[in-house]
């Protein structure tokens, strides 16, 4: 049986159950759903939501490198904190969060396997109560966001290069059956379809029922025989706004080990819209 | 706005962050459990599309009546919390009542400001979906009317 690639990006729920009060981990709730957290959380874990932390308010962007900072010292999150991220959606969000870290250059960054179901499941302890650590005084340190992220002109380049692009959305937004989801005036994109040469993998398809990710092999039989990936590609992964493929980015890149995965946060709701690109519809 | 649902809102719309992440919690707890002749038939009909987890919205008339029975997982609490909401709201309201409802709920109750605007789409649509509902039930509940063309 294969190995996942870098195994210890993903952690158990026995190890951070034996790291909560660790100094040097730092344990995070990132939820789609915005009550979880105050509803019970892993003991000592604090809440960085994509959305309001994370996502710049005005302009569709990251917040910028000061304002991460800041996330990261009111956490108590130094440069060299074991930062574990765990949520709902088999860690979809978590995933997001992570990869934002990510961009940020945060050395240290891991998933807590099967997420929040997982530890309610097994009946782990909840809390209430939202912990406060002291300050750290964080330096984002320079990274090259461009190692995992990729802007609509480059996709464009990568998809005429005939590169590998894998669709995680669900089948009927990748066939263009949905045109657009009725009353999604936020989300809505002017085209239906995908972007020509992607192959559609949904994201759900690398998760379990119980929220951790599929072994190895399975994923390899998923990404490599299904999907025709090889670890030597250079892979554009993308959803509707960039949220599911982190996570489809986080498995190919640390489960699979592909060192060239890149996710397109534009997504469909940037490339749906754009004047003169190229749109697939139907199965390929 | 019926007066019911008009005081739930008011209540969020004055809440600070912290106080609305409560209330919305309360409401969360307090949907009440589909009654057992509904929940045989959680089907695609009854389903709301645009939620990401399955929610499961369902009418009854009552007369000029309507009442409201929703199923909603647990892990999605927001949704809940809306749904119950509108359930305890616009239970036993008249079908104008609900047609009438603003569009805009989930800005005027303050709950926009809170989830931001990706969050919003799954709950609007909750909100399209028991409007058109309750327009398909007034449009079969009086076959005398000419049907539509």
């Amino acid at each position: 049986m294969a190995e996942y690639a870098h195994p210890e990006i993903l952690v158990s729920a026995d190890w951070v159950e034996q790291h909560r009060d660790d100094p040097r981990v730092r344990i995070v709730e990132s939820d789609e759903d915005i009550l979880l957290y105050d509803m019970g959380h892993v003991p000592g874990a604090v809440k960085i939501d994509w959305q309001g932390d994370l996502q710049d308010q005005l302009i569709r962007d990251y917040i910028d490198a000061e304002k991460f900072a800041e996330i990261c010292s009111r956490s108590g999150i130094a440069n060299d904190t074991t930062v574990v991220f765990y949520g709902d959606k088999s860690n979809w969000w978590a995933c997001y969060a992570f990869w934002a870290f990510k961009l940020f250059g945060h050395d240290d960054c891991r998933i807590m396997d099967g997420g929040r179901k997982l530890w309610i499941d097994q009946d782990r302890p909840l809390s209430k109560e939202t912990p406060s650590y002291p300050r750290t005084d964080y330096t984002v340190k320079g990274s090259d966001p461009s190692a995992i992220r990729i802007f609509r002109d480059e996709v464009l380049a990568h998809q005429k290069a005939g590169k590998k692009l894998i669709d995680v959305r669900s089948p009927g937004e990748y066939t263009g059956e949905l045109l657009h989801m009725p009353d999604y005036p936020q989300e809505g994109s002017l085209r239906a379809g995908h972007i020509p040469g992607a192959k559609s993998v949904p994201w759900s398809r690398a998760v379990n029922e119980d929220g951790t990710f599929k072994s190895a092999d399975e994923l390899k039989a998923i990404f490599e025989q299904e999907a025709g990936l090889n670890s030597a590609d250079e892979v554009v992964a993308y959803c509707r706004i960039g949220e599911r493929s982190s996570l489809t980015w986080f498995v190919l890149t640390y489960l699979l080990g592909y060192p060239k995965v890149r996710n397109y946060d534009g997504s469909w709701t940037e490339w749906g819209n754009l004047v003169g690109v190229p749109v697939a519809r139907g199965s390929e | 706005m019926p007066p019911a649902l008009d005081e739930l809102v008011e209540e969020l719309r004055e809440a600070d962050r912290q106080e609305r992440i409560e209330l919305l919690i309360d409401l969360a707890n307090d949907l009440p459990p589909l009654p057992d002749r509904l929940s045989q038939k959680k089907d695609e009909e009854h389903r709301v599309p645009e939620c990401q987890s399955p929610v499961f919205l369902f009418l009854e008339r009552e007369g000029p009546r309507v009442h409201l029975f929703a199923d909603v997982p647990p892990e999605a609490p927001t949704v809940r919390g809306f749904v119950c909401l509108l359930v305890r709201g616009l239970d036993g309201a008249s079908v104008e009542d609900v047609l009438s409802v603003p569009n805009d709920l989930i800005q005027r109750s303050g709950m926009a400001e809170l989830l931001g605007m990706q969050r919003t789409a799954g709950l609007s649509g909750v909100l399209y979906r028991l409007k058109a509902m309750v327009a398909r039930t007034e449009a079969t509940s009086e076959p005398d009317q000419a049907p539509e063309r």
